[in-house]
């Protein structure tokens, strides 16, 4: 792979199939970590209890990415658990469309509606930014667009999606994944002491987790690490997010064709339709089935039950994808301008929730 | 048409993506879980 790469390739690969076996170590792996990190934040609590100390509740969210981490930054993921560890991405996604049950689809359009209207500013915000800090920074310009967009929309995915579309090289996407993947890395550790040190409502901070989190497994986790909550609705507002992505992505394949460096764009709504996050569809479904009642109360805990072991594989996935020394290994100028970019983007995005929270009454 | 007329065309085959295979996965459980052949998750 290209340098900055990541510890694993990118779920982009991951196809279920007739070699279903493959992937079966790999899931156990990401079932075995998952769970440990419930089982050692059960043990803590325990302990503290019995033994009357006041320990702060570390969720089982940062014991599965941390116990993650550890085996791949030591040991590393060996060849055969890689197909299984890859299908984080089905088990975050499976995980959001479950999610769907607990939400009302009033809530989902309210606080969605909510979402999209910052996700509008966020974009202007991010687009403008980044593309000023690359321009002075001195980098690639087609780099800086998949850094624009992995930071203002949605990460890996957006950025695989816009190097497709635009013509980008293959060193600068690497470049641009490895910075997105850094930066999310760092996010997931620093956004909830934020948060506290804030002392942000569930609310308010999952939707600020969302907006600004880039990757929506990381964005998940950063909300989930905060509360059950504030993970709700950092969910709701990156899916908003993702949902954005065929406009992003289209608008940047109409500005480089006019230059004449990337293909035509032939049927826009086609593309708009071949790029929009179809799970984002299963979660509306599943939450219009809720709203209707056709699941019982007991119902509904067991599918929100069901989501919550599904992100526990991803947040297992997370820990075993992040590689601090190969992450080390990228150039210096992406991350620099995606660092500054993502701080200015949190910053930016923190004000407006802090504002929408009084104006919406989040 | 194939370029060559002895070839045979590929066939064709059907892949769901990441996102099919999970929106489909989610909704079977939640079939499951609705017809009662899932009682209960824990968590």
């Amino acid at each position: 792979m290209a340098q900055g790469s990541i510890a694993l390739p990118q779920a982009q690969a991951f196809r279920l199939g007739p070699k279903l076996l493959q992937l079966v170590p790999g899931v156990l792996l990401l079932a075995a970590i998952g769970y440990l990190g419930k089982f050692v934040e059960q043990a803590v609590a325990a302990y503290a209890k019995a033994h009357h100390l006041h320990v702060p509740n570390i969720e089982y969210v940062l014991w599965a990415i941390v116990f993650g981490m550890v085996v791949s930054n030591t040991v590393g993921v060996p060849a055969v658990f890689q197909p299984g560890v890859l299908t984080y991405e089905f088990w975050l996604k499976a995980g959001i469309v479950l999610l769907g049950a607990r939400f009302l689809l009033g809530d989902v359009l309210r606080l969605g509606g909510i979402s999209l209207t910052l996700v509008v500013l966020e974009l202007a915000v991010a687009f403008t930014f980044m593309t000023l800090l690359g321009r002075w920074f001195g980098l690639k310009p087609k780099l800086t667009s998949l850094l624009a967009v992995g930071s203002a929309v949605c990460g890996v995915s957006a950025i695989i999606a816009t190097k497709g579309a635009i013509d980008a090289d293959d060193d600068d996407s690497s470049y641009a994944v490895a910075a997105i993947l850094a930066l999310g890395a760092i996010a997931l550790f620093t956004f909830p002491l934020i948060g506290h040190w804030l002392h942000l409502g569930d609310r308010a901070y999952g939707m600020w987790a969302g907006l600004a989190v880039d990757n929506t497994a990381e964005a998940t986790a950063a909300g989930a690490m905060y509360s059950d909550a504030a993970g709700k609705i950092a969910v709701l507002a990156k899916t908003t997010r993702n949902a954005m992505i065929g406009f992003v992505v289209l608008g940047y394949a109409l500005y480089w064709s006019r230059k004449g460096e990337a293909q035509q764009v032939e049927g826009k709504a086609a593309f708009l339709w071949h790029k929009f996050p179809k799970f984002v569809l299963g979660f509306l479904l599943i939450s219009l089935l809720a709203t209707v009642g056709v699941f019982s109360k007991p119902q509904i805990g067991s599918l929100a039950n069901s989501s919550r072991w599904a992100f526990l594989l991803t947040f297992a996935g997370v820990g075993l994808r992040t590689n601090l020394k190969e992450l080390k290994l990228q150039g210096l100028r992406p991350f620099a301008v995606g660092a500054i970019g993502e701080a200015v983007i949190a910053a930016v995005t923190l004000g407006m929730v802090l504002v929408a929270t009084r104006v919406f009454n989040l | 048409m194939s370029a060559d007329p002895l070839k045979e065309p590929p066939p064709k085959t059907f892949r769901l993506s990441v996102d099919g295979w999970a929106v489909a996965v989610a909704l079977v459980l939640a079939l499951l879980v609705r017809l009662g052949l899932i009682h209960r998750v824990p968590w």
